[in-house]
């Protein structure tokens, strides 16, 4: 088995761009997770069978109500929760060898600063982790800083940033030590409308520079129809993919895209998925 | 929020309306009831800050031994609860064999278990030191653990999604998310360090503000015991706003909310 990864890994070196391109980078075959009541009631099927594949370099949303199961699908990607049954392999390997090597960025719904560091300190933790020079470090930190729009707020505390900015703060966090995969759980869903909107062009912005693939969380549709290259669209009890829907809106995307017919005829037809559910 | 400027006012509108009650119930005490032991049961509060200043440099010699032994006791009962916090953290048997224990350790009256230290180590600043120690650890090591015990899944699950290992986590994440808690256990324990430190000068110490209250108290001196009275009192005081200023340079961070 490993002889094989590695005469894989020889030849996906050997292959042009274009081709890796099109490659698949988290692969999730048949999954299912059922959680166990403790004190002995019926277990609940958070996740039915579910199948599914990323390509490299795409942004995709996960969407669906709460109870959908997606925000369980995000963590057994990354490691967080075990599945039942079933199996995702990320580039070849699974989630814990993925989370081992330090591949994974994630931003969680809540900012989830660390209150005794300061902001650019809060950036830097996941470089300390990884053991990076203290020079290489603070550059580092001061380019993700500008890339979020954070430039001159390195000195504060996250409790003197807006929400919105503390989310900034988790989003360069995330990408400070260059990750294969951005998880993103219902980042902005405790935002208010303005600040989300910003964030929005922000995000799809710093995803262009970095190309990352993307695994975004939420239950808002006209977010996951502008930011995505492809919605699943995922439906409660129990949690099952219902609907893969891709999203042809030119990019770059602006304002302009979500007052475009093509945006709002992708939202009616997400919608319709829904119905009967 | 009131401003810095206000709250000094506060406090001096305080400390002179308290001043003057007592001064106050003192005359009531001697000049209409007639009592002839109001010198001993409230005497004048000018009487009190002037047999202070008479006995100035005796009664802070005093209270420097007592307080210094208490110091050092605290900081090693803070050191110790530190570390059985951290202990305790790291492993749920360790804790559910020592807490009951810890719990039990602090049912034993100090003015019990001071005397037997005593005969233990036969040495007057040994034994201030084990006591303040021995009251410090306890609320320094429960407010710990609670600390420790309180931080939230997702903070751990980011340092979880980055693989770090426990002594990472411990430094990086546990220890200062839990120093807020570890200040609240400081901040009770540093004016029972001192009050242990007086008891143990109490029972036959050669100095300290223990010997001087006990004697002015036998002898009759009642300036002196007052004075002593209020010295005691300012070095739980003066304690208490110790560890409130290593706070402050500790953990820049909290909002200042008073």
């Amino acid at each position: 088995m490993s002889m094989l990864n590695e005469i894989d890994t020889e030849f996906d070196d050997r292959n042009i761009f274009k081709q890796r391109e099109e490659e698949i980078e988290i692969k999730i075959e048949d999954l299912s997770m059922v959680y166990q009541d403790k004190n002995g009631g019926e277990p609940v099927t958070a996740l039915k069978n579910v199948n599914l594949e990323i390509k490299e370099g795409e942004f995709i949303s996960l969407l669906g109500p709460s109870g959908c199961g997606k925000t369980t699908l995000l963590r057994i990607i990354a490691d967080l929760l075990q599945p039942s049954s079933g199996k995702v392999t990320v580039r070849g390997q699974s989630p814990r060898e993925i989370r081992l090597q330090k591949k994974y960025g994630i931003v969680f719904q809540n900012p989830v600063l660390y209150d005794w560091r300061t902001v650019r300190r809060n950036v830097c933790m996941p470089m300390e982790l990884l053991g990076m020079k203290k020079q290489d470090r603070t550059s580092r930190v001061t380019e993700m800083l500008d890339l979020v729009g954070l430039t001159n707020f390195g000195t504060h505390y996250p409790y003197e940033l807006s929400g919105g900015m503390q989310q900034r703060v988790g989003i360069a966090r995330a990408l400070a030590i260059n990750p294969e995969i951005l998880l993103m759980d219902e980042p902005f869903s405790a935002l208010d409308e303005f600040t989300r909107e910003k964030l929005h062009e922000d995000l799809l912005e710093i995803w262009t520079k970095t190309k990352k693939t993307v695994v975004f969380v939420t239950h808002n549709i006209s977010e996951a129809v502008f930011l995505s290259d492809k919605v699943v669209v995922l439906s409660p009890h129990p949690g099952r993919v219902s609907a893969v829907i891709d999203i042809d809106i030119p990019r770059p995307r602006n304002m302009e895209s979500k007052q475009s017919k093509q945006f709002y005829d992708y939202i009616t037809k997400i919608r319709n998925s829904f119905e009967g559910v | 929020m009131i401003s810095r400027k206000e709250k000094y006012k506060v406090n001096l509108v305080w400390a002179i309306g308290i001043f003057i009650a007592w001064e106050l119930v003192a005359f009531f005490l001697e000049q209409v009831m007639h009592d002839p032991m109001a010198g001993a049961k409230l005497p004048y509060p000018h009487s009190v800050i002037i047999s202070i200043a008479e006995n100035f440099t005796d009664l802070m010699s005093a209270a420097g031994l007592t307080f210094s032994r208490a110091v050092f006791g605290f900081a090693l009962g803070a050191a110790i609860g530190f570390v059985l916090a951290i202990i305790m953290s790291l492993s749920k048997i360790a804790e559910k064999i020592s807490l009951p224990y810890l719990i039990i350790s602090q049912m034993i009256p100090v003015l019990g278990l001071a005397p037997i230290i005593f005969t233990l180590v036969r040495d007057m600043n040994t034994s201030r030191i084990v006591i303040a120690a021995y009251i410090t650890f306890f609320p320094v090591s429960v407010n710990m653990l609670s600390g420790l015990n309180s931080v939230e899944s997702d903070k751990k699950e980011l340092l979880y999604s980055y693989a770090a290992k426990k002594k990472s986590i411990y430094y990086k994440l546990m220890i200062p998310y839990s120093m807020p808690y570890l200040f609240a256990g400081l901040k009770i324990a540093a004016p029972m360090s001192i009050t242990a430190s007086i008891l143990v000068d109490m029972l036959g110490s050669s100095g300290g503000i223990g010997v001087k209250l006990l004697y002015s108290l036998y002898s009759g001196t009642k300036d002196v015991f007052w004075g002593s009275v209020v010295t005691s009192a300012l070095m739980g005081i003066l304690s208490y706003f110790i560890v409130i200023l290593f706070e402050k340079i500790c953990m820049p961070w909290r909002k200042q909310t008073t």
